[in-house]
């Protein structure tokens, strides 16, 4: 699988111009997910930007919790948590996933409720 | 006549304690319920992948369903559920690519015609606070709550258009006070907990849970509210990890909204499902 033209797959699933980043860092400063992030959110729209297709591999796609606040507080309009999504999705389709059930400890998979298992599976599961 | 209920999925397992009090507390305001016949998963999360329309068909299905009862709306609490019912309502309605993909798929004639309504709305503007507040009993006064909206709630605001302001929701502080507890402000209500990460980034989920404990009880609550089974489990669940590891953590009760208000109601206590939360909150209800 191709990573060449993979911007303007992003583009394309994400329906977001990652180009309309002026780098604020507001996403970044908002973000759930960043105390476990190499690449902060604003990095990754960066990336975007230059074309670097390492941005596919970079772990942060997978600690985005899809809660929003980046896309509610974007002074540039850009649902970021779509681009983060996008990122995920071209992983997922390809086979690359990072949520699997076995790896879950016990402890957990017996007492979380249902909606975290179909939730989790939806976003980090191929 | 009975409003359409759609409980979810979780609500009929883990959540059991959520699905109880809202039955029971609506009951107890004359508010009639009726479970939605032949409901399945609504999906549980929006799909934010633009070509991702096979996410977004449990949800249409349970919309159009709700659309053939006499009612109009379709009641859902569980903040997950009621965001992706409302947002795939929002898409069949304003997107025509979604309403034609979704429709002819199954098969149906539909445009976004149900109104989605979670009980707090229905506090609200059906039984109305003031109403509310002649109603209770004294049995909070003087405990002072936090209310947790979480993530789902409120954001997007454009399509969820949940109370007035999506950053600082007030709908369930005006609950509290007519209840007759203290409502507490604090900055974390609109946070997010961490979510599903708890299954992937463990030690993520538990320093947003410990900034969202620690926030509330900086502002003196003695109870965090919440409608979202998931922000309830990572905030209560979590606590009882936190405090094996740390003696000296002071552990706070982390509840559904209902289950408060099936206090202050008179609700009787086995119809709350308390029984099922980690931190047990009996101690301070019985004051």
């Amino acid at each position: 699988m191709v990573k060449d033209g993979f911007t303007s797959k992003i583009k394309e699933i994400s329906e977001q111009n990652p180009n309309l980043c002026m780098q604020c860092g507001t996403c970044s400063a908002s973000c759930t997910g960043i105390g476990a992030m190499e690449e902060l959110p604003r990095q990754v729209m960066r990336l975007l930007q230059l074309g670097k297709d390492k941005v596919l591999e970079s772990p942060s796609i997978w600690m985005c919790t899809t809660c929003l606040t980046c896309t509610a507080r974007c002074p540039r309009g850009i649902d970021i948590a779509r681009v983060m999504e996008a990122l995920r999705v071209v992983n997922l389709r390809q086979g690359n996933e990072v949520l699997v059930l076995e790896d879950i400890p016990l402890e957990l998979l017996t007492e979380v409720p249902q909606m975290a298992l179909t939730s989790g599976f939806r976003k980090l599961s191929a | 006549m009975a409003i359409p209920y759609f409980p979810g999925c979780t609500l009929k397992t883990k959540a059991t304690g959520l699905d109880d009090s809202t039955r029971a507390t609506l009951a107890a305001l004359g508010l009639e319920v009726a479970e939605l016949p032949e409901w399945t998963c609504c999906g549980t999360v929006y799909p934010l992948a633009q070509d991702n329309y096979m996410g977004k068909v449990a949800a249409a299905r349970i919309l159009i369903n709700a659309s053939k009862e006499d009612d109009g709306r379709l009641v859902t609490v569980c903040s997950f559920c009621y965001n992706v019912l409302k947002r795939v309502n929002h898409a069949i309605k304003n997107d025509e690519e979604t309403r034609t993909k979704l429709t002819q798929f199954l098969e149906e004639e539909y445009a976004g015609e149900t109104k989605l309504v979670h009980p707090l709305e229905l506090l609200r503007d059906d039984v109305g606070f003031d109403t509310l507040q002649k109603k209770v009993n004294n049995k909070l006064k003087g405990i002072k709550v936090a209310s947790y909206y979480g993530c789902m709630l409120s954001r997007p605001a454009a399509e969820m258009q949940f109370d007035e302001e999506s950053e600082n929701p007030t709908v369930m502080e005006d609950l509290v006070s007519a209840m007759g507890a203290e409502a507490v402000d604090f900055k974390y209500k609109t946070t997010c907990c961490g979510s599903y990460q708890v299954m992937k980034t463990y030690d993520l989920v538990v320093k947003k849970v410990r900034e969202i404990l620690e926030g509330a009880k900086a502002k003196g609550a003695q109870v965090i509210i919440t409608s979202c089974p998931l922000c309830q489990f990572n905030l209560d669940w979590i606590q009882e990890k936190i405090a094996e590891e740390d003696s000296s953590f002071d552990k706070i009760p982390v509840l559904y909204f209902t289950q408060l208000l099936g206090v202050a109601l008179d609700v009787p206590v086995e119809k709350l499902g308390l029984e099922k939360n980690y931190v047990d909150p009996k101690p301070l209800l019985q004051g």
